[in-house]
């Protein structure tokens, strides 16, 4: 029996993402859901079953692979990234740098007067600031989506994960260096690291296109050699104690630059990076434990809800100016809803230095779980709603 | 719906309609944003028309009625500035050129209005398969009589017009070798090709219009894909064989040569039409397509072998004097270098060699749009 019990351990994953598929693709068909929220949801049910099977250390096989697959889909996200447009559009900048600081105000605010240590509202306040990037663009390749409503969300998630990353540092550092250090320095110390990572993603953003130029194979091997590119940047950041997240995005940003087109074929990778998904979004779940996720459903409920009414409000504010309706500025900033794998993977990395947020801070978890089932499917609808996916009928 | 009395208008008088790609500045696939961009648009007057087709990735402007190459031009740039200004704010990239070298027809969006949806629900893929962007240029005629005259006298030169706009070499990624292949994907609807041979309106109207009208088969002149088409209702004539060109500067120079070749027609000095011209129209029509400004024609009457660009060089000679008097030289200049320098279509399959990709073939479309 000892045996028995050991082989199922040892299927925990492959089975959660088994089965995980399964439920994505025949749910997605009857209600159209995206396949994603329902990803994390048998990622969470499986780990409250059986939690010996889905634990993971930080340097754990299964953190590296979903590492992995957020890189890919970094990549992929910072590909679809125009900086030429950032400056020609000043708004968009602004409305992002506004929904963040206000996300930021509001939701320490928020944690401050529920009588939460200042350090913690810190931390949580940083994290609400983000969006999801694989959540925002895993909903977009699937629907197929394309209009002002898709271009401008993915612009504003670049803008709003990049803030939160270095917000969430600088209140790291700070954490740290509490006793010796002092705020300048964790700011410095915070730049550094983050103009590290943005250099070393830059660097492989020009040198891979670089050398797909020489080889003369640009329109069949891009994928294949940027797939190792991310492969090679994520480990590398691991060694170099740097943020994977912002180099695999650069590394995206970079190579748009340098201008090596990929096909629309290798939208998400092709089925490696579908499977690898997968298993980034159970994997996200599987942190959270049933428990917490109750104890902190009711604060995490009025986070979620200052969150999304902020981000909706502050986007829409903007839209006109920037160049769009109110009412797709309005559902800009509801797409703008998923927060869950970037605030997972930023967790899992800073576990190291003593920082177990998501098992001191209840609330965390219940956000974290509410917006990875829910984030998604708010994005879909307000792509729906903005008239940006095709007809269902012609399909 | 009965077909309306030939509007009169002042002759010569000139307009144009350019149907243009809107291009994704991530993938330069074609991105349905025409939605989002006639919002911005909306909002400020317009210098032009500006109108939505068919699939959400197009949209068609159109100069004011015009009479002086030079006003048309300024138009027109006027229009290209205005739009590419808007391209910029939504991150949209605006171009011309025949078809879009690399875009899947099945994932053409049709645009939400009844007519389009109704097209679309009649042709199915062909609806979709629709997405090539033409430019039509209309020209202004005293009476109905003159107009189908102009349309029938006109067939000889319809290849000119296709091998110096041409700008479609390249269909779902493919080099089709035909300079434009546009043409091909009109030819597919059955209300495509030449108009009847008749050069009096009112037994156009009654012996033709009246009696298709009586089948069911064609409801008003819109459902005529003809190469050249009377549109009563303006008092034109419009040509539509044109591809759009990369710029608006060749879109002003093939109008004005369409002026300069009806003002040289009305004085009726060329052999009168004949319905035997037609014998070798599709036959020209097809070398100018294939082979651009290669091609070789056969007169109509006089069954001799062309060199179409000779023919091309030889009519633009002929034209200078009609060009001179309407203000129209500097726009067959443009064409005389064309003739020289190569089509669109030569240009971008330089750019497909330069870049090795069909992408950096449309990123270079958009860059000559913006400027030329």
């Amino acid at each position: 029996m000892a045996d028995f019990s050991r082989i199922v351990t040892a299927m925990g994953w492959p089975v959660a993402i088994i089965l995980a598929w399964l439920a994505g693709e025949v749910l997605h068909r009857w209600t159209r859901l995206p396949r994603i929220s329902l990803y994390g949801l048998v990622g969470f049910l499986m780990a409250q079953l059986m939690p010996d099977s889905f634990s993971s250390g930080a340097s754990s096989t299964v953190t590296l692979l979903a590492n992995l697959a957020f890189g890919l889909i970094l990549f992929e996200f910072g590909y679809r990234i125009n900086l030429h447009w950032l400056r020609i559009n000043p708004w968009i900048a602004v409305s992002g740098l506004a929904e963040s600081a206000a996300t930021f105000a509001v939701v320490y605010l928020i944690s401050h007067l529920t009588q939460m240590p200042p350090l913690t509202s810190l931390l949580l306040a940083s994290l609400a600031m983000s969006t999801s990037p694989a959540g925002v663009l895993r909903v977009i390749n699937e629907s197929d989506s394309a209009g002002q409503v898709t271009e401008r969300v993915l612009h504003l998630v670049a803008i709003n994960c990049v803030l939160a990353l270095f917000v969430f540092k600088v209140v790291v550092g700070f954490w740290v260096f509490q006793t010796s250090g002092s705020l300048p320095q964790a700011v410095s110390h915070s730049l550094i690291e983050l103009g590290g990572a943005a250099l070393l993603g830059g660097l492989l953003g020009w040198l891979v296109p670089a050398l797909l130029r020489q080889l003369g194979a640009l329109a069949q091997d891009g994928t294949l050699a940027f797939a190792m590119g991310v492969m090679l940047l994520v480990l590398l950041a691991h060694a170099l104690d740097v943020s994977p997240v912002l180099a695999t995005l650069t590394f995206g940003l970079a190579a748009r630059h340098s201008r090596v087109m990929l096909s629309r074929t290798e939208r998400n990778f092709g089925a490696i990076g579908e499977l690898l998904a997968i298993l980034l979004f159970v994997f996200a779940a599987t942190a959270l434990e049933w428990e917490r996720v109750l104890a902190g459903a009711a604060l995490g409920a009025v986070l979620v809800l200052a969150r999304f009414l902020v981000k909706t409000g502050v986007v829409m504010l903007f839209a006109r100016a920037g160049g769009i309706s109110w009412r797709k500025g309005l559902l800009t900033g509801v797409a703008l809803a998923p927060m869950s794998v970037f605030v997972t993977l930023l967790l899992e990395q800073t576990r190291y230095v003593g920082i177990v947020l998501v098992d001191e801070l209840a609330a965390l978890a219940a956000m974290t779980l509410l917006l990875e089932v829910l984030g998604p499917v708010l994005t879909q609808r307000a792509l729906i709603w903005a008239r940006e996916t095709p007809d269902e009928e012609e399909v | 719906m009965p077909l309306p009395p030939f509007k009169s208008s002042t002759p010569l008088s000139m307009g144009v309609e350019l149907e243009l790609q809107l291009v994704s500045l991530s993938d330069y696939d074609l991105t349905a944003s025409s939605p989002d961009l006639l919002h911005l648009l909306g909002r400020k007057p317009f210098p032009g028309n500006v109108t939505p087709e068919i699939t959400e990735s197009m949209i068609e402007i159109n100069s004011d009625v015009q009479h002086q190459h030079d006003a048309l031009l300024v138009q027109l740039e006027l229009v290209r500035d205005t739009l590419v200004q808007a391209g910029e704010r939504l991150n949209i990239g605006i171009c011309g050129g025949g078809t879009h070298p690399f875009q899947k027809w099945t994932e053409r969006r049709i645009y939400a209005k009844p007519r389009f949806k109704e097209v679309s629900a009649l042709y199915g893929y062909l609806a979709k398969q629709f997405t090539i962007f033409g430019q039509h240029v209309h020209i202004g005629c005293a009476s109905g009589d003159d107009a189908l005259y102009l349309l029938h006298a006109l067939s000889r030169y319809v290849p000119h017009f296709i091998a110096l706009s041409s700008s479609s070499p390249f269909v779902q990624a493919n080099d089709t070798l035909f300079n434009s292949a546009r043409l091909n994907s009109v030819f597919a609807f059955p209300m495509s090709g030449r108009a009847p041979f008749l050069l009096d309106w009112a037994s156009f109207e009654r012996d033709y219009f009246a009696k298709m009208e009586h089948t069911g088969v064609i409801n008003s002149m819109k459902d005529f894909y003809w190469d050249i088409r009377p549109k009563p209702e303006y008092g034109t004539i419009e040509l539509r064989v044109c591809d759009t060109p990369l710029t608006v500067a060749r879109a002003a120079a093939l109008a004005s040569y369409l002026q300069a070749l009806c003002a040289y027609l009305l004085e009726r000095r060329e052999a009168a039409p004949l319905e035997d011209d037609y014998l070798v129209y599709n036959y020209n029509r097809f070398q100018a397509c294939r082979f651009g400004l290669d091609g070789t024609l056969v007169h109509p009457q006089t069954y001799e072998s062309l060199s179409l660009r000779e023919d091309i060089l030889t009519t633009l000679r002929r034209m200078a004097p009609y060009g001179a008097a309407l203000g129209g030289t500097a726009g067959l200049e443009h064409l005389v270098a064309v003739t020289h320098e190569g089509s669109d279509a030569h240009y971008l399959r330089q750019q497909f060699a330069r870049s090795g990709s069909a992408e950096g073939m449309v990123a270079a479309a958009i860059q000559r749009f913006r400027t030329g």
